[in-house]
């Protein structure tokens, strides 16, 4: 039951992250062309490298923990795979990318890789999904398009452990399960719950929440067996298709836009209410369970928090009059300490939670899947924030008014 | 013209070959594809009876092809016969310098094997059925 641990990155918003395999490397987008690698130093995360190939924002990376490879995907209709490789003149190893022929004529706004690492699939809104594989034969990416019957952009994909199926949550109200079978790439899958036979762009499923809304996230339980989706409705809605018998939780709060799940019967969501949701459940029905950010905890002191260089809970940085300085230099809240509006003007703003604002992806961060541990969540507010799974508080009656 | 790819012999011959067999029934199709480092051409595979849709799961989905195709075509007055075709397999989703160079041998190619009837197919398995074939036949 360990407190959150939060890191600032940057005074922007942190678009997407990424963790490699052992976690001492996170790929970011700080909402800007390029990637930003940061690596663990002690309590910190420092700058290693800046990846610059694309020319518009990067929607999405997404880093393979088994052949070390990052895919990113971006509003310049492309994607990149960089692989390290020994530079032929410094004799370094550095990032090289390849670039990726999506044949899109709108954004990639998500991509993923799937289980086997072979494929990788890239949401556009070109109102397609492009699945990518690599043919030897001719030593370049090759992409194959999803088309019917996606009828918007694409938000949010999903691979299912067979490496085969394919989640997506779409601007059209629905989520979808789709057969991504490549022909030379995945042997013939065995049956599952759903279906069997599935040649390429087969609909294995489509479901939609009562009230509609776009499909923000949407996620394979860790055995496949089950999907979740969340949507603007501010709803959560959990399919089991052997039925197909569908739980929806409808929330008095504001949307969540990212889901992954924790166990079988447990997933964490996020969204615009700057905090990440607990929800468990089975076959027989689902509910919310509390939230993983505490805030009637004393967070005062902010033990765990790091960033700006300081990670000590006492000595000069956490005074209250740097603390003002502070929030005046990075959310132009007014107030020097000798002015009337001192203290009440940087309170006004500042939320309870450990984000300061929408939570835009949650990943997991320690444990295999089926016991996922520790979540990282990143935000519009450019923290990165691990979460203990298991440290799980109550929800209060009214989560939009987070504030004193 | 200007000669991007060479035609070896031995391709000349099978091609003769090919053309020349005595047909009785089915659908016969001889696969060659362009070798982009030796700069020649090459025969893959040889099919005998084999039918549209078979040989639209045999082609590769991202690589192009020339298939000189023995066609067994049913006439509306019950004759049958053997027309070759000559298909164009050129999905669009091929590396593009492979693709360039296959649409640049492509008409030596079609002299070579001495065909009328040509066929693009340009989207795959999709676009490689009995009936397209029967259509773009009949339509001539």
């Amino acid at each position: 039951m360990s407190a959150p641990v939060a890191f600032s990155l940057s005074q922007t918003a942190i678009t997407c992250h990424a963790f490699n395999a052992d976690r001492s490397q996170v790929a970011v987008c700080l909402n800007s062309n390029d990637v930003t690698i940061f690596s663990r130093a002690g309590n910190d995360w420092k700058v290693a490298e800046t990846l610059s190939e694309h020319d518009k924002l990067i929607t999405s990376i997404d880093w393979a923990p088994n052949s070390n490879r990052i895919v990113t995907a971006s509003q310049d209709r492309n994607a990149y795979v960089w692989q390290l490789t020994p530079d032929p003149q410094t004799g370094k190893t550095v990032w090289k990318p390849t670039l990726v022929l999506l044949r899109i004529n709108r954004a990639a706004t998500f991509v993923r890789w799937s289980p086997n690492e072979d494929k990788f699939a890239v949401a556009t809104g070109a109102r397609a999904i492009a699945i990518c594989s690599y043919d030897a034969e001719n030593n370049w990416w090759v992409s194959r398009h999803l088309k019917k019957p996606l009828r918007s952009t694409v938000l949010s994909i999903d691979w299912h452990p067979n490496n085969v199926l394919l989640a997506s949550g779409s601007a059209d109200m629905k989520a979808r399960v789709f057969s991504a079978y490549i022909k030379d790439v995945d042997s013939k899958p065995a049956p599952t719950v759903w279906g069997e036979r599935l040649p390429f762009n087969t609909v294995c499923g489509e479901y939609a929440s009562p009230a509609g809304g776009w499909v923000h996230a949407v996620g394979f339980s860790p055995s496949g067996d089950v999907l979740a989706f969340a949507s603007h409705d501010s709803s959560i809605s959990i399919v089991y298709p052997a039925g197909p018998v569908v739980y929806t939780i409808k929330l008095n709060y504001l949307p969540l836009v990212t889901l992954t799940w924790t166990s079988e019967d447990g997933l964490v969501a996020a969204g615009h209410d700057c905090q990440p949701l607990v929800f468990s459940g089975s076959e027989g029905g689902w509910q919310a369970v509390g939230t993983l950010d505490d805030t009637t905890a004393n967070k005062g002191q902010g033990g765990a928090r790091s960033g700006f260089g300081g990670a000590s809970p006492v000595g000069k940085l956490n005074s209250a009059a740097f603390h003002t300085f502070r929030s005046a230099d990075s959310r132009g809240v007014g107030g020097a300490p000798g002015s009337p509006t001192a203290g009440s003007g940087s309170k006004d703003t500042e939320l309870l939670t450990v984000h300061q604002n929408t939570i835009t992806s949650i990943r997991p961060y320690q444990g295999h899947p089926g016991a996922v541990t520790k979540v990282s969540t990143t935000g519009v507010d450019g923290q990165l924030v691990i979460w203990d799974v298991n440290a799980v508080a109550g929800l209060t009656a009214r989560m939009s008014s987070l504030r004193t | 013209m200007s000669h991007t790819v060479d035609i070896p012999q031995s391709l000349k011959d099978s091609l003769r070959k090919f053309r020349f067999a005595r047909r009785n029934a089915g659908h016969a199709a001889l696969v060659v594809k362009v070798n982009k480092q030796k700069l020649i051409m090459e025969e893959v595979e040889q099919f005998d009876d084999i039918s549209p849709e078979d040989l639209a799961e045999e082609l590769p989905e991202n690589s192009p092809r020339y298939v000189l195709l023995s066609y067994e075509l049913k006439h509306s007055d019950g004759r049958k016969s053997f027309p070759l075709v000559l298909i164009n397999w050129a999905p669009t989703s091929s590396e593009i310098g492979l693709l360039t160079l296959h649409a640049s041998a492509f008409l030596d190619f079609q002299s070579t094997a001495d065909v009328s009837k040509v066929i693009d197919i340009r989207d795959g398995a999709e676009g490689l059925t009995k009936d397209i074939i029967d259509a773009k036949l009949m339509g001539k």
